[in-house]
């Protein structure tokens, strides 16, 4: 072992002063009986008997042979309705012999300690005179970690902890040794060099709803008052960034330069038809800024006005009313975030609408999902009155029965993104007071866990 | 007279080897702590090479040589960031250490020069990609793994050449960089690395280093000329050595308070190596092949 890997032994002295025992161990390879065995006294390895599952080993008989000759272990099988586990383990302490667990159960994800079972605080119980030595193992996750079939010369390091003699009941002492065995982790973990990590994609949340519910209004205060605990960016008509209450200055994209342009030209637009390819040009180009916006200011969460995705399944329902069901949508929704597997190329979507079939032969299907949706919920007619009110140029779709079905578009997206996609949603009513929509809206954002900033 | 000239020389070897032995078994049995004990550990592991190369063989102490370098690099795999899926990429940077030895062990200059900046340089990316399907981080592991070949296999390596050519060349290059390394050590009071702390280091070494080299060039055969500039080169490249692999250091996280084994004790001790052994090397073998006085 020392020659091949190379072994650090911290606190052997922890070991050599005690005949009975029960070592509790984090179990990351196969490597970590070996290292257990190398470290104890010679005259103890005959004597400790480690604890292994019957099931695994059993699958291979030259291999189950090899172990039980040299390491003579408590056989267990990992399921309850087989008997008590515990059973084996009772017999070698019963005989004077000294155990070996790993408490965790199986060889986890290799670095990390899972939650530790409940056996070996029922043994700390039953046997208290039996001191428990805690020992954390590094290095072997990575020497030979599950799923290699090559060990690898790394170091290993092996921490042993002072013996420990429990009080009190199962549950705890189960956790006063996970906590144990963390705290060896952190005091002997060697330092290694760590790579520069990418900052996970930050959580956005879109809200939408037609044309004068007020959706601008409100996502520029939600991020507002995000902004106190995490860095917002505002993918809106304009591209705004917040941190600490205050809006910072931003360098502009050419991209999003060409989208207000585009976003300006739609709304000039005479008919529907001659509205279509523009806007779905700007709502390409909005979801290509969202990547941007990661990539150049990192956010922890992206509001957005509207959301890209969302809003091209809606509209069909404004330009190909008779098609769009629950179905049709999720099966759009499914072709434009590019998790098409289960669909043909040949299904029927593409000829009923093939700006689908277009978009993905650009490859312009990967468009993005928020992590949360807000529906602001307004009659049409309280819109057109907010609309009029602006005293703007009103636009092509901007009337009662357009807006009124592209209302039903968003419902229908809104439930398919729900039911289909597990994406959790909020329609909130729109006529109601800003004030008590922005608390509604701002418990949902904050409920819907917008994560403390984290690394991959 | 050259019979005798030569044994005595053995003799000499050998006997730096057991004094050296001798030393750090007194201080084993009595258990006797100082400072330098790693810094005699490995002028020891060096006399042992150079001691098996007198007493029976080159073939053995190469590959003593061999060993050294395959406890460096495992050290240095231990300390690195390295993905899972880079293991046949690791497994190809161990194996190459055995392909440059046999190298040096036949005297097949032209290969092992290529062994490791052609051969493995362009296998171990390979083995990389084969390991598994995350694209992200290959260039950064193929640069972790290569980089680590490079400085602590191929470029000790060199060391393991230049006693093939003369085990008292080796010898020169060892002692002088143990002397430059001696008196940075006793100069380590002195907080924070400054520029102005590696001149006055250069220049405190720099006499003695000349001193020594003319003195052992009794036994090396080096003309006057060349043992007062290795006297002078010597120690500027133990202070680029030291100054460069002191960020590589840094960034694996080792600790000269906390140097163990497996925790950058071995790649602090050759650090001062890394760059004198492939320079003098080239410097000793361009000139012995051109000049009549070596």
């Amino acid at each position: 072992m020392k020659l091949f890997f190379g072994v650090n032994v911290a606190g052997r002295k922890n070991l050599t002063s005690i005949n009975q025992y029960i070592i509790i161990a984090n179990h990351n390879s196969h490597l970590d009986i070996l290292l257990l065995f190398y470290i104890l006294p010679i005259k103890q390895i005959l004597t400790t008997q480690p604890v292994a599952a019957e099931e695994y080993f059993s699958k291979w008989k030259v291999l189950f042979k090899l172990v039980n000759y040299l390491f003579s272990p408590i056989w267990i099988v990992r399921d309850r309705e087989v008997g008590d586990p515990l059973k084996g383990m009772r017999e070698a302490l019963s005989s004077g012999h000294s155990i070996i667990i790993f408490p965790e159960g199986t060889r986890g994800i290799p670095g990390q300690i899972k939650r530790f079972k409940t056996g070996v605080g029922r043994l700390a119980i039953e046997y208290r005179n039996i001191p428990i030595i805690p020992v954390f193992l590094s290095g072997t996750e990575r020497s030979f970690p599950k799923k290699s079939t090559i060990p690898m010369p790394i170091w290993n390091h092996v921490t042993i902890g002072p013996p420990q003699i429990f009080k009190g009941e199962s549950q705890d002492i189960t956790s006063s040794l996970e906590k144990m065995i963390r705290e060896l982790s952190e005091s002997e973990t060697a330092k290694r060099h760590k790579r520069y990590k990418r900052p996970k994609p930050a959580t956005a949340f879109a809200v939408y709803g037609i044309d004068g519910s007020g959706k601008s209004t409100l996502s520029r205060i939600v991020a507002k008052k995000l902004s106190d605990a995490f860095r917002v960016c505002l993918v809106s008509d304009n591209l705004e960034f917040y941190e600490n209450k205050n809006q910072k200055e931003l360098q502009p994209f050419v991209t999003e330069k060409i989208r207000e342009a585009l976003g300006r030209y739609a709304k000039t637009a005479k008919s529907l038809k001659q509205y279509k390819i523009p806007k779905m040009a700007e709502l390409l180009l909005r979801d290509h800024i969202m990547g941007e916006v990661q990539r150049w200011y990192t956010p922890d969460i992206i509001v957005q006005d509207g959301c890209p995705l969302i809003n091209l399944a809606a509209w069909a329902k404004l330009y190909k009313e008779e098609y769009l069901d629950t179905e049709v949508c999720a099966k759009a929704i499914r072709i434009l975030t590019g998790k098409r597997e289960a669909i043909r190329k040949d299904d029927p979507i593409f000829k009923k609408f093939p700006e689908l079939a277009v978009l993905r032969r650009f490859k312009l299907d990967h468009m993005r999902l928020p992590d949360a949706v807000i529906f602001l919920d307004v009659a049409p007619a309280v819109s057109i009155q907010r609309i009029q009110s602006r005293s703007e140029q009103r636009q092509v779709h901007e009337t009662e029965e357009k807006l009124a079905k592209l209302r039903e578009g968003y419902l229908l997206v809104t439930q398919v993104v729900e039911k289909e996609f597990n994406i959790p949603t909020r329609i909130l009513d729109g006529e109601s007071e800003i004030d008590e929509v922005t608390a509604s809206a701002i418990e949902f954002v904050k409920g819907s866990s917008p994560r403390e900033p984290e690394y991959e | 007279m050259f019979q005798m000239f030569s044994d005595i020389s053995k003799v000499l070897v050998i006997l730096i080897f057991l004094a050296l032995s001798l030393f750090l078994l007194f201080t084993k049995i009595f258990k006797i702590r100082f400072p330098y004990k790693s810094y005699i550990n490995y002028l020891w592991t060096f006399f042992l090479i150079f001691a098996a190369s007198e007493a029976t063989s080159f073939g053995i102490a190469i590959w003593i040589l061999a060993v050294l370098c395959f406890m460096a690099l495992r050290e240095y795999f231990t300390l690195v960031d390295i993905r899972l899926q880079d293991r046949w990429g690791i497994l190809g940077a161990y194996l190459s250490i055995p392909f440059m030895i046999i190298f040096i062990q036949f005297d097949y200059y032209g290969m092992f020069i290529i062994s490791i900046p052609v051969y493995a340089f362009l296998g171990i990316p390979f083995l990389v990609t084969l390991g598994g399907k995350e694209i992200k981080g290959t260039l950064l592991s193929i640069g972790i793994i290569d980089l680590g070949l490079f400085l602590l296999v191929y470029c000790i390596g060199h060391i393991g050449y230049l006693a093939l050519f003369s085990t008292w060349w080796a010898i020169m290059l060892i002692l002088n960089v143990a002397i430059c390394d001696l008196i940075a050590i006793l100069m380590r009071k002195r907080k924070n690395h400054r520029w102005s702390n590696v001149l006055t280091l250069y220049f405190v070494s720099a006499p003695i280093t000349i001193i020594l080299t003319l003195a052992l060039s009794y036994w090396t055969a080096i003309p006057w000329f060349h043992s007062v500039f290795l006297g002078i080169l010597i120690p500027v490249l133990v202070s680029i050595g030291r100054h460069t692999i002191r960020y590589i250091e840094k960034d694996l996280g080792i600790s000269r308070n906390q140097l163990l084994p497996g925790k950058g004790q071995v790649i602090d001790n050759l650090r001062s190596f890394l760059y004198a052994a492939p320079v003098i090397f080239h410097y000793l073998r361009f000139f012995s092949m051109r000049s009549d006085t070596f």
